[in-house]
C-alpha cells in the first residue's frame, strides 16, 4: 500500500533531481555568463568611481571620473561623429538596398538572381578589417584606384582619408560596398513575403506601379525598414574597425567614433575607471535605441492574421 | 487597341532593360574591388600598385603569396584563427544546446529568471563589458592566450534563444516515449533533441564561425604576441610594420583571409540565408 506521504516524498525527490539536472545542463552557459557578463557588469559599476590602471590597486577618486566627463569635449564630439556616420550611411543604405531588392525581385531568371545575391552578399561575410586594409589602398591619394578613375575624368586627386571632409564620403563608399548586401537581403526577403494576390488585385483596380509601391509594398515592408534602421543605429554607435583601420580617427578627431574613444581611454591611456563611465554612456544610448525599438514595433504595420 | 497593347509591352521591355542595366552596373561596382585585390596580389611585388590598375588578373605571379608564407608566419595566423573559430563555435553550440534543453525540457525553480537574465545580455554592447573582461583576463593570466578569445564566445544569448525556439517545436511525446523506454535526460538530449535541431545548429555554427573568424576587436585587446595573433589582427600588424616594398603582400593576405568566407558561402548558403530570416525579423 502506497501512502500519500510516500507519493509526496517521491515527487519531491524527483523534483529535486530535475532541478539538479537542469542546472547541470545549464552549467556551462551559466558559468561563462557569470564570469564574462555578470562579474564584468558589476565591475563596470565599481570602476566608475575609481582610478584604476590594472597594475596598482583601484583607488576611490571622489567622483572625479564624472566631473571629468562633464568637461570632456571629446565625448560629445565623438558621439556626434558616430551619429554623423549613421545619418550619412542610413538613408543611403535604405534607398540603395531597397532599390536593389525591388530590381532583383523583378527578375524572373533564377540563375541571374542567384548570381546577384551572391555578388551583393559576399562582402558582408568577410572581415571588415581585412577588406578595409585593401580599401585603404583603393582610397590612396597618389596611387589609389578611385583617384585614377577620377583622373581619367579630368578631376584632381581627392585626399579621401586625409581630409576631415572627404573621409565621410569615403566611409559611405566603403560601407555601401561592405554592408549593402545584408540590408538588400532583408528587403529582398520581405518583398518575397508579400502576397502577390494583393498586388494583382490592385493592378485589376487600375493602380499604377508607383501607386502600388507607395500604398502596398512600402507599408507592408515597414517592419523590415524599421528593423534595418534600428540595427543600423545600434551598429553605428559601436562602429570601431572601419575608422580604426581607414583613418585611425584622424585627421585630428574628425572621424574618431565614440567606441574608438572608449578603446583609447581604456587600453591606450590605461584609464580604466574613466573608460567605464564612457562605456556606461554607450550602454545608455544603446538601451534607449532598443527601448524605442520595443515601443516602435507598435507603430509599424504588421500583417495580422 | 492592338497599338496601345504593343506600346505597353515595349515600355515594359524598356523598363526591364533599364533595371537589368542598372543592376549589372551596381554588381560591377561590387566586383571591382574584389577583382582589384586578386589581380594586385597576383602582380609582381614591385609593380603591384602601378597605374593603371587591373581588375582582371593580367599576370600570374605568386611572389606575394610566397612572401606571405615565407617571410612572415602567415600560416600561424591562419592556424590561430582556425583554433579560435573552430573551438569557439563547437563549445558555443554544446553549451547553448544544453542550456536550451534545460529551458524547454525540464521544469525547475528560477527557470524564467535565468532565461530573462540571459536575454538581457543581448542588449549590452560588447565594448561595455570588454574593459572589465580585459581586467579579469589579465588577473587570471589569459592575456596572450587563445582562451581569452574562446571563453567569452561560448555564451551566446542569441543561439540559446534560437535553439530554444526550435526545441520548443519538437513534440513532448518524443521524449516521453524515450523516458518510458528507460532513457536518461542526457540520452534524450543526445539521441532525440540534438539530431532534430541540426538545421538550427548549422545556422548558428555558420554565424558564430564567421563572426569569430572576422573578430578584430577581441584580438586587438587580448593578443599582442605575434605568434598568437589571429588573421585580422595579424594583417593589421603587418600593415603597420611593413615598408612600402612589400605592401602587396598585405593584399595577398587579405585575399587569403577571404577564402573561408567564400567556402562558407558556397557550402552553407542555405543556412546563412536562413540565419538572417530567423535571426532578423522575428
Amino acid at each position: 500500500m502506497v501512502t500519500n506521504a510516500e507519493i509526496m516524498r517521491a515527487q519531491k525527490k524527483r523534483r529535486r533531481k530535475d532541478t539538479l539536472s537542469a542546472y547541470l545542463f545549464l552549467s556551462p552557459a551559466l558559468l561563462i555568463y557569470i564570469c564574462f557578463f555578470v562579474i564584468p557588469i558589476i565591475m563596470v559599476g565599481y570602476l566608475t568611481f575609481h582610478k584604476y590602471n590594472v597594475i596598482t590597486p583601484a583607488v576611490w577618486n571622489d567622483y572625479k571620473n564624472f566631473i571629468r566627463l562633464t568637461m570632456d569635449k571629446r565625448v560629445p564630439l565623438t558621439i556626434w561623429n558616430s551619429f554623423k556616420m549613421v545619418l550619412l550611411i542610413c538613408p543611403m543604405h535604405i534607398i540603395v538596398s531597397l532599390l536593389l531588392a525591388l530590381g532583383v525581385n523583378s527578375i524572373r531568371n533564377r540563375t541571374a538572381v542567384f548570381a546577384m545575391r551572391t555578388i551583393l552578399y559576399f562582402p558582408v561575410l568577410v572581415s571588415v578589417t581585412a577588406v578595409a586594409l585593401a580599401w585603404k589602398f583603393i582610397f590612396s591619394t597618389d596611387f589609389g584606384v578611385i583617384n585614377w578613375f577620377l583622373s581619367l575624368l579630368g578631376c584632381d586627386p581627392i585626399p579621401w582619408l586625409q581630409s576631415s571632409f572627404w573621409a565621410y564620403p569615403a566611409f559611405m563608399i566603403f560601407s555601401l560596398w561592405k554592408n549593402v548586401g545584408l540590408y538588400f537581403l532583408y528587403f529582398y526577403i520581405a518583398l518575397r513575403g508579400i502576397d502577390r494576390s494583393i498586388l494583382e488585385a490592385a493592378e485589376l483596380d487600375g493602380a499604377k506601379p508607383a501607386r502600388k509601391f507607395f500604398s502596398i509594398t512600402l507599408p507592408m515592408i515597414s517592419p523590415t525598414t524599421f528593423f534595418v534602421v534600428v540595427t543600423m543605429l545600434i551598429g553605428c554607435m559601436q562602429i570601431f574597425d572601419e575608422p580604426y583601420i581607414l583613418t585611425n580617427g584622424g585627421p585630428g578627431d574628425a572621424t574618431r567614433s565614440f567606441s574608438m574613444y572608449i578603446y583609447e581611454t581604456a587600453f591606450v591611456s590605461q584609464n580604466y575607471g574613466y573608460a567605464c563611465v564612457l562605456a556606461l554612456i554607450m550602454m545608455a544610448i544603446v538601451l534607449t535605441i532598443t527601448l524605442i525599438q520595443f515601443k516602435g514595433n507598435s507603430w509599424v504595420s504588421y500583417e495580422r492574421d | 487597341m492592338d497599338k496601345t497593347n504593343s506600346r505597353a509591352v515595349a515600355r515594359k521591355n524598356l523598363r526591364k532593360t533599364v533595371i537589368s542595366l542598372l543592376l549589372i552596373l551596381f554588381c560591377t561596382f561590387m566586383l571591382m574591388p574584389l577583382g582589384w585585390m586578386i589581380s594586385t596580389s597576383l602582380r609582381s611585388p614591385l609593380k603591384a600598385f602601378q597605374l593603371p590598375p587591373s581588375f582582371i588578373p593580367t599576370e600570374i605571379n605568386f611572389e606575394n603569396y610566397r612572401q606571405a608564407f615565407e617571410k612572415v608566419n602567415f600560416l600561424s595566423f591562419i592556424k590561430n584563427s582556425l583554433i579560435v573559430s573552430v573551438s569557439a563555435t563547437a563549445l558555443q553550440l554544446v553549451a547553448s544546446s544544453l542550456a536550451a534543453f534545460a529551458f524547454t525540457r525540464i521544469n525547475f525553480p528560477g527557470k524564467n529568471v535565468v532565461f530573462i537574465m540571459f536575454l538581457a545580455a543581448m542588449m549590452i554592447p560588447g565594448q561595455v563589458v570588454s574593459i572589465p573582461r580585459f581586467i579579469v583576463m589579465s588577473k587570471v593570466g589569459l592575456i596572450n592566450h587563445h582562451l581569452a578569445l574562446i571563453l567569452p564566445a561560448i555564451f551566446s544569448a542569441m543561439s540559446i534563444f534560437l535553439l530554444r525556439q526550435s526545441m520548443m517545436a519538437i513534440p513532448r511525446s518524443y521524449d516521453e516515449a524515450a523516458y518510458i523506454d528507460g532513457a536518461t535526460k542526457l540520452q534524450c538530449y543526445l539521441k532525440i533533441i540534438v539530431p532534430m535541431t541540426k538545421p538550427t545548429m548549422m545556422v548558428m555554427a555558420m554565424q558564430t564561425f564567421v563572426a569569430t573568424w572576422n573578430d578584430f576587436y577581441g584580438a586587438l585587446i587580448y593578443i599582442n604576441d605575434v605568434d598568437k595573433m589571429t588573421l585580422p589582427l595579424g594583417l593589421v600588424q603587418l600593415n603597420g610594420v611593413m615598408g612600402t616594398g612589400s605592401k602587396a603582400m598585405i593584399i595577398a593576405g587579405v585575399v587569403i583571409s577571404l577564402i573561408p568566407s567564400l567556402l562558407m558561402y558556397c557550402f552553407g548558403q542555405r543556412y546563412l540565408i536562413e540565419g538572417i530570416t530567423i535571426g532578423g525579423l522575428k
